[in-house]
């Protein structure tokens, strides 16, 4: 037993050794990388501890999270979230039923109608406009509401791309290719200007909504091309095969095509949700109190003028963790996908 | 006698001045075999697969089911022969997505509107006949070559065709998987079902064929039963085919 | 059949798009017209008189607002190409660290990685920017006898100067760029089969010999669409100038939507300005990749 650790114990030294200490130049650079990270963990740890002022953050929890949304009704967008980290904890290890997994789906996109009832009430709650939401909140609800909606969208661009018919190829082509050259600051900007410009006159859409549909006229070009690499990627004999069962076009786009493409860009599609989520901070420059936005108004107020580190810190540990979390739960649907189904 | 497959004067090229089938002319019977063989590239795959529409043709005609398709490659007729012909490919094509029970009940449930029930018990009726029911919750990737291959065959009886179209279905197997495959398909001719076989496995062509046709450069050079076929072609080119094949 | 049903769903996709379209401008012209603004260029010629704090030629505010976007795409130009030299060392360093023998270097880039592409690129420019360099105390953080000179108001060096408008935007771009770019090397040298690291060894080359003579040059095919993919992300990124004040082509679009309320057309601007750029750098690389192509061909 005890030898056992002892000659364990030597083996992790002659490990480290190998890899760390190799030669002179390794050593020398080792050194020199632990000298540095000391007095870099020192210097932050005492900046943490004595010189940081946390104010800035404890006494604003709550605006963090849910904006200027009232106090007593902000049960409504904890639920909400909650009730999202719950379905994606479902959907990642919950029980193998048949007709849960088939519903999935459909149970993922009733959580757009929930949220929409918590956060805008009626219907028994309280009315609360849009321009109260802010916050995480807003944040989930940008990346949420936009990745759903573009998925859709970009399935239909891809199909069209690869579609024989000319026109539909060409316009949809012009489309990924044009959206995809401009920076995602442009389209959010021209979202919030242009969409009242080609709507009738009188009607009106909010801010948020705006913003909800620029990401995904952005969003969905992307992911248009990511299916479209997965499509590419489908071998013809899987058409041949369907075609040879009697499958009619739809059927084999539906049955056989789209979740296989899924399937393969399904990695690729993880990503840009991640990085949707990241990217909905832009909104804090166009005039949404979204997490950045919220940081940027607390530092207006001048009860915490220049605390920019306090801040800053803060909110990119938030942004780390949700990422990081969104990051490990994808890792885990990918993996459950080719567990029990084929590399193709 | 009720001629199942009838092909006309079948001409196709892929590229121009290479023919892959140069005036092909064949008759199938209810309930008979023909076995196609003919060296790589002499068009077998090509002509085989003119019979459910996945390749057209230039010129001649087919007649499958008393459906006529010519030249013009009508996908409604197309569409009628494929939901009565069944085919199995070299490379099992199975759907990768779809648990085996699934890959046997898309067809049926879709194409033939059955109810998912009854098109499941009868997908596991067919998986018991092959000897791979314990497999129907499984997805293709986790079955052996041989199993994938029986899984394919009854995916293609899913539809209850009157005619299969099998396409090389051993040669991409091993050796000691072969002869299960062969085994299924056997019991099938044995029950009496119409079916044209791409194979150069000569103990199943001398046992269950009841014609041997030979391609070579996209032309029949002769159809003859297996006993005379195999014993004493009648044409130079296949006795020279089949020298080769012994070799191996 | 086939292709009469083929003629008539392109038909009627046809109609439903350009109703949708018609709808579209039809709002828009409408709008257009109870704006009174219009749709021309002709606005281009007029003097901008807006000031600009940072412009590569000559420029005063009583030059057009052509020759004020010019000056935006010159600025872009400027960050972007200086971001995308220090963006690719950095991370070309830190992609080597990753996959190098020395495991707390690999540790510390991968830590690295992981903080930079999991926080906004726009948290991380503010950051460089209120902390980064407004933050500095004093008036004068360093100066070395007149050579290096750094402030809060930017880097003074043997005469060129760098405003903290730019430098925070080079460093948010580079730094974040940098994180990507070494994931993009580490996964070309990865592309490598370990028996040319084994062949290399056994001939007794270096490690640091082997992965520049050897093993890199077989990565790079793999490398160069990837970094061009990255250097086309940085410019797009490059328009978060306008959070930190840096007068580039977006900055001044926005500028002059905000006086003109010419949206559409400045919309229309920014897509070609884009268009340029991209198409600069994509033929760059293209040619980039030829010469790497040519020279093996030679050796
Ligand atoms: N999609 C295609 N495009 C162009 N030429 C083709 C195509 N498919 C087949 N051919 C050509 O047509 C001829 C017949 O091919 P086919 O696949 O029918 O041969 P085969 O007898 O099945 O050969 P094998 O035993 O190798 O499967 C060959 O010369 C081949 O090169
Ligand atoms: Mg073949």
């Amino acid at each position: 037993m005890l030898k056992t650790y002892i000659n364990s114990t030597i083996f992790f030294f002659k490990q480290i050794r190998k890899t760390i200490f190799l030669n002179l130049f390794n050593t020398i650079i080792t050194l020199l990388i632990i000298l540095l990270i000391s007095v870099a963990s020192i210097h932050a740890f005492k900046w943490l501890i004595f010189k940081a002022n946390w104010k800035v953050v404890i006494s604003n929890l709550p605006l963090y999270a849910f904006g200027s949304f009232p106090p007593d009704e902000q049960w409504r967008p904890a639920t909400w979230i909650i009730s999202l980290l719950l379905l994606s904890i479902f959907t990642l290890c919950g029980p193998e039923w048949r007709w849960l997994r088939k519903n999935l789906l459909i149970v993922w996109l009733g959580t757009i109608p929930l949220g929409l009832y918590l956060l805008y009430g009626g219907l028994g709650l309280s009315p609360i406009m849009s321009r109260h939401w802010g916050g995480l909140t807003l944040t989930i609800l940008l990346t949420v509401f936009s990745s759903l909606l573009s998925l859709p969208l970009g399935i239909v661009l891809a199909l069209c791309r690869q579609s024989s018919l000319p026109l539909t190829q060409k316009v949809s082509s012009i489309y990924i290719d044009v959206m995809r050259a401009i920076p995602l600051i442009a389209v959010l900007f021209f979202g919030q200007l242009l969409i009242p410009l080609f709507l009738p006159l009188g009607m009106e859409i909010d801010r948020v909504w705006r913003a909800i549909f620029a990401f995904t006229l952005f969003v969905s070009a992307y992911i248009a091309e990511d299916i479209r690499g997965g499509l590419q990627s489908i071998p013809n004999t899987q058409i041949e095969a369907a075609n040879s069962l009697g499958l009619n076009q739809y059927q084999i786009i539906q049955f056989i095509l789209i979740p296989q493409a899924l399937r393969i860009a399904l990695p690729a599609l993880t990503n840009q949700s991640i990085g949707l989520f990241q990217n909905t901070s832009l909104m804090a420059i166009l005039g949404l109190v979204e997490l950045l936005g919220i940081g940027r108004s607390i530092l207006a107020n001048p009860e915490f003028i220049g605390q920019y580190i306090e801040v800053y810190v803060w909110l990119a540990c938030v942004y780390w963790i949700v990422c990081t979390i969104m990051a490990v739960l994808a890792r885990h649907l990918e993996k459950r996908m080719t567990i029990n189904q084929a590399n193709f | 006698m009720e001629p199942i497959v009838v092909a006309k004067n079948l001409t196709k090229s892929y590229t121009k001045g290479l023919r892959a089938l140069d005036n092909v002319s064949l008759t199938v019977d209810k309930g008979k075999v023909l076995v196609v063989m003919g060296p790589s590239g002499s068009g077998k795959s090509t002509l085989i697969r003119t019979f459910n529409g996945l390749e057209t043709f230039d010129k001649g005609e087919i007649n499958i089911l008393g459906i006529k398709v010519d030249s013009t490659h009508d996908e409604r007729k197309i569409q009628k022969i494929r939901r009565r012909v069944g085919m199995v490919f070299q490379q099992f094509n199975l759907f990768p997505h779809l648990s085996i029970l699934e890959n046997i009940t898309l067809a049926p449930i879709h194409v033939q509107k059955r109810r998912q029930i009854e098109a499941e018990e009868y997908g596991m009726y067919l998986l018991s006949q092959m000897g791979i029911d314990s497999h129907a919750k499984k997805y293709p990737i986790q079955l052996s070559g041989g199993e994938q291959q029986r899984v394919a065959i009854a995916r293609a009886l899913a539809l209850k065709p009157e005619l299969l179209l099998f396409d090389e279905p051993t040669s991409a197997l091993d050796p000691e998987r072969i002869n299960e495959v062969l085994d299924a398909m056997r019991t099938l001719a044995e029950q009496g079902m119409t079916m044209i076989v791409v194979t150069h496995e000569i103990g199943f062509a001398k046992d269950v064929s009841d014609q041997v046709l030979f391609m070579d450069s996209g032309k029949v050079v002769e159809t003859s039963p297996p006993n005379i076929f195999f014993s004493n072609a009648r044409h130079e080119r296949s006795r020279k085919f089949l020298n080769q094949l012994d070799k191996h | 059949m086939k292709i009469n049903q083929k003629l008539f769903l392109q038909f009627g996709i046809c109609i439903i798009f350009f109703g949708l379209i018609g709808i579209l401008i039809n709002n828009l012209t409408i709008n257009l017209i109870r704006t009174g603004l219009g749709f021309n260029f002709s606005w281009l010629f007029k003097p901008a008189s807006f000031a600009l704090a940072e412009h590569p030629l000559p420029y005063t505010s009583s030059d057009s607002y052509a020759w004020a976007l010019f000056i935006g795409w010159l600025n872009s130009l400027k960050v972007i190409v200086s971001s995308l030299i220090l963006a690719t060392f950095l991370g070309t360093l830190i992609g080597f660290a990753r996959t190098g023998t020395n495991s707390l270097l690999g540790l510390i880039s991968a830590g690295y990685i992981t903080i930079i592409r999991q926080t906004p690129l726009l948290l991380q420019l503010m950051f460089w920017y209120f902390v980064g360099f407004l933050g500095l105390k004093d008036n004068m953080f360093i100066q070395i006898k007149n050579i290096l000179n750094i402030s809060n108001q930017g880097i003074e060096f043997s005469g060129l100067t760098f405003s903290s408008e730019f430098l925070a935007l080079l460093f948010g771009l580079s730094i974040f760029t940098s994180a990507y770019i070494a994931e993009v090397i580490r996964g070309g040298i990865l592309s490598v089969s370990r028996g040319q690291w084994e062949a290399f060894r056994s001939l007794g080359i270096s490690e640091r010999k082997g992965l520049t003579l050897i093993i890199l040059p077989q990565a790079l095919p793999a490398i160069i669409p990837g970094l061009t993919s990255q250097y086309l992300n940085l410019a797009k990124n490059s328009t978060l100038a306008i959070a930190v004040g840096y007068s580039d082509i977006y900055a001044i679009n926005d500028t002059i939507i905000n006086q003109t309320g010419r949206a559409i057309e400045c919309f229309i601007i920014l897509l070609i300005s884009f268009l340029l750029l991209n198409l600069l750098i994509t033929n760059t690389m293209e040619i980039i990749n030829r010469l790497i192509l040519k020279s093996r061909e030679y050796s």
